[in-house]
């Protein structure tokens, strides 16, 4: 087979994946603009025969509808983005702590931190539901946020990178009196950009599209993140309203696709860094 | 000159804050639960009294509601986990294979395609998917009653609920494995291939002797992270079948979920969540030792023949 027809067949090929791969999404847009009635009687239209933005301003606007969804967007997003930017600093300054500084115990603490990324999840969650219960703390944000930033994908990542991070810049700065904060905040953070955003787009995609933590630290319709939302609405009120819950989920989905293309770099990036252990 | 504790001191300031967050939301919780698997805990209840290891001892007496429950959820999830992970092993790798041999330009693009499903939360992923499978009105028996067939019913009969979890769920997470390949492929050194290539070999030779052999370690790797993810299962079944048909797909975190909140008995939902810990942690344990023994095997192996396997099968006529 000459290269130029074996290309051929592969972009085919890909093509057809391609379009696997699309197609629940398209569905799922395509469904949001139709009303229930015609996505219940079923078939194939692609394009709505009665276009209707009726089911995105139903569910957003919520005339006669009694759940916040536009207060989901904002718990999800605002959740994400405090408890990135709680994640990033934290990570960040322990990593290059235990990297470059004179840490005590340092020896037995990064390998006690990175241990507990083997520790499933499925062990804390009911105590952690119990110590926020105890302090009434069910149905806050620092539910939703502070339970995320115990990870420690994010400290074994930068300090990965921190040890490997050229002394002399440090030792320059050093001579011209700065001292470790100085050095870190002016020299360090800079020269960590590329990592640190790589953190922050997984930090929030990690917290804006978590489910389980966030259902059972939740029951008050105010505190639902969206995508504990959705779900609760899929089992009530909105049961059989696909159309209706097709606009939810292309509503819920939105955020996490803007982040992802424009830190696509970064995110992929990521994925790569978390296989190198 | 400053003295070294205080030195120390200042640099410990560094860690301290996530030291902080470690020790309150990671290991008081792990202590906590242990203690909370150690007592008869109902949630509605004030009086929480001490029953050492009365809970783990009902989980493996046959006949107790929680021997039913523990052990129905552990052979569910077993059953996603040998479904779902050679799947995602071996179409995340076959679509690294399509995506890198794909011409240069569009690869980047095709690669952005495959990953977004990924990026999406379980709860969309399966509410998509419920709608797609609907019995009625979904997408996919419409596609098959024009071809003629009858309507399947897709998320209330067994195997047709557990064919619909593991497709939703590879088409959710096949991306990242195939990221992670894509990535192993890219860094087999050119001249493996180009000395094959002098020798004739075929691209499928080239495939079984040179890149399968050297991506082996991110093989081994991906089919680690994909058994303990796919042992996390829950949203799935949890939003698409329910559990159902009966509880023939409730896996082992929902009917801890179940025992914690509905039962409300905290006790002896944490002695599962413990159980299943330890048993994902022994199953990662034995993969990773399994992985090393067996690279460990190969470089001794070669360490005997001494020049090494890779020149000796150059030699060889693919």
């Amino acid at each position: 087979m000459g290269k130029k027809k074996k290309s051929i067949l592969l972009v085919s090929i890909a093509v057809v994946v391609a379009i696997l791969f699309l197609m629940p999404l398209f569905w799922m847009l395509s469904t949001s603009f139709k009303t229930d009635t015609e996505a219940l009687t079923g078939g194939l239209n692609w394009i709505p025969q009665n276009f209707t933005i009726e089911n995105y301003t139903y569910t957003l606007l919520g005339e006669g509808l009694n759940v916040p969804v536009v207060r989901w967007m904002f718990n999800s997003i605002f959740a994400g983005l405090v408890g990135t930017m709680i994640i990033v600093s934290i990570d960040a300054m322990a990593a290059y702590g235990l990297a470059r500084l004179d840490v005590p115990f340092k020896k037995y603490l990064f390998p006690l931190f990175v241990s507990t990324l083997m520790i499933p999840f499925v062990i804390t969650f009911l105590p952690m539901y119990m110590q926020f219960s105890n302090l009434g703390l069910l149905n806050t944000y620092a539910a939703l946020i502070l339970p995320y930033t115990a990870n420690a994908f994010g400290v074994f990542l930068l300090y990965q990178f921190f040890k490997t991070f050229p002394k002399e810049l440090e030792e320059a700065a050093k001579l011209d009196g700065a001292n470790k904060w100085q050095i870190f905040i002016r020299i360090v953070v800079p020269s960590a950009k590329p990592i640190l955003w790589t953190l922050s787009i997984f930090s929030f995609m990690m917290i804006y599209n978590d489910f389980l933590w966030p259902l059972v630290a939740t029951s008050s319709p105010e505190m639902r993140t969206i995508a504990t939302g959705i779900a609760v609405m899929q089992q009530g009120s909105f049961v059989s309203s696909y159309g209706k819950l097709m606009a939810l989920t292309s509503i819920a989905t939105i955020p996490a696709v803007i982040v992802f293309i424009i830190g696509q770099r970064y995110f992929i990036k990521g994925v790569t860094q978390s296989g190198i252990k | 000159m400053k003295n070294s504790k205080w030195s120390q001191f200042t640099s410990f300031l560094f860690v301290l804050p996530y030291f902080v967050m470690f020790v309150c939301f990671l290991l008081i919780p792990i202590i906590y639960g242990i203690y909370i698997s150690f007592h008869s805990w109902d949630l509605l209840s004030k009086d929480r009294p001490f029953v050492g290891l009365q809970n783990y001892i009902a989980i493996f007496d046959p006949g107790t509601h929680l021997n039913s429950v523990f052990f129905n959820g552990l052979f569910n999830t077993f059953k996603f986990v040998i479904f779902s992970v050679p799947l995602l092993v071996v179409i995340g790798l076959l679509l690294a294979l399509l995506v890198t041999n794909l011409p240069k330009k569009v690869q980047g693009f095709f690669r952005t395609v495959y990953f977004i499903p990924y990026v999406v939360s379980v709860s969309v992923i399966a509410i998509v998917w419920l709608w797609l499978l609907d019995t009625n009105s979904g997408l996919i028996n419409e596609y098959l009653s024009v071809l003629g067939l009858d309507p399947i019913p897709w998320l209330t009969r067994i195997p047709y609920a557990w064919i619909s979890i593991v497709v939703a769920t590879l088409w959710w997470t096949i991306g990242f494995n195939m990221i992670l390949f894509i990535n192993a492929l890219n860094e087999v050194p050119e001249e493996l291939y180009e000395s094959a290539s002098i020798d004739g070999a075929s691209s499928w030779k080239k495939l079984i002797h040179i890149t399968l052999p050297t991506i082996r370690p991110v093989m081994l790797f991906v089919f680690i992270t994909s058994t303990i993810a796919s042992f996390n299962v829950y949203g799935q079944p949890y939003l698409m079948t329910r559990g159902g048909p009966g509880n023939q797909t409730e896996v082992l975190l929902m009917s801890i979920v179940d025992e914690a909140f509905s039962q409300r008995q905290l006790g002896s939902a944490s002695a599962m969540a413990i159980l299943m810990a330890l048993i994902m942690i022994a199953i990662s344990v034995i993969q990773f030792r399994i992985n090393r023994a067996s690279e460990e095997g190969k470089f001794k192996r070669k360490n005997k023949k001494g020049v090494g396997v890779w020149a000796k099968r150059k030699n060889q006529s693919f």
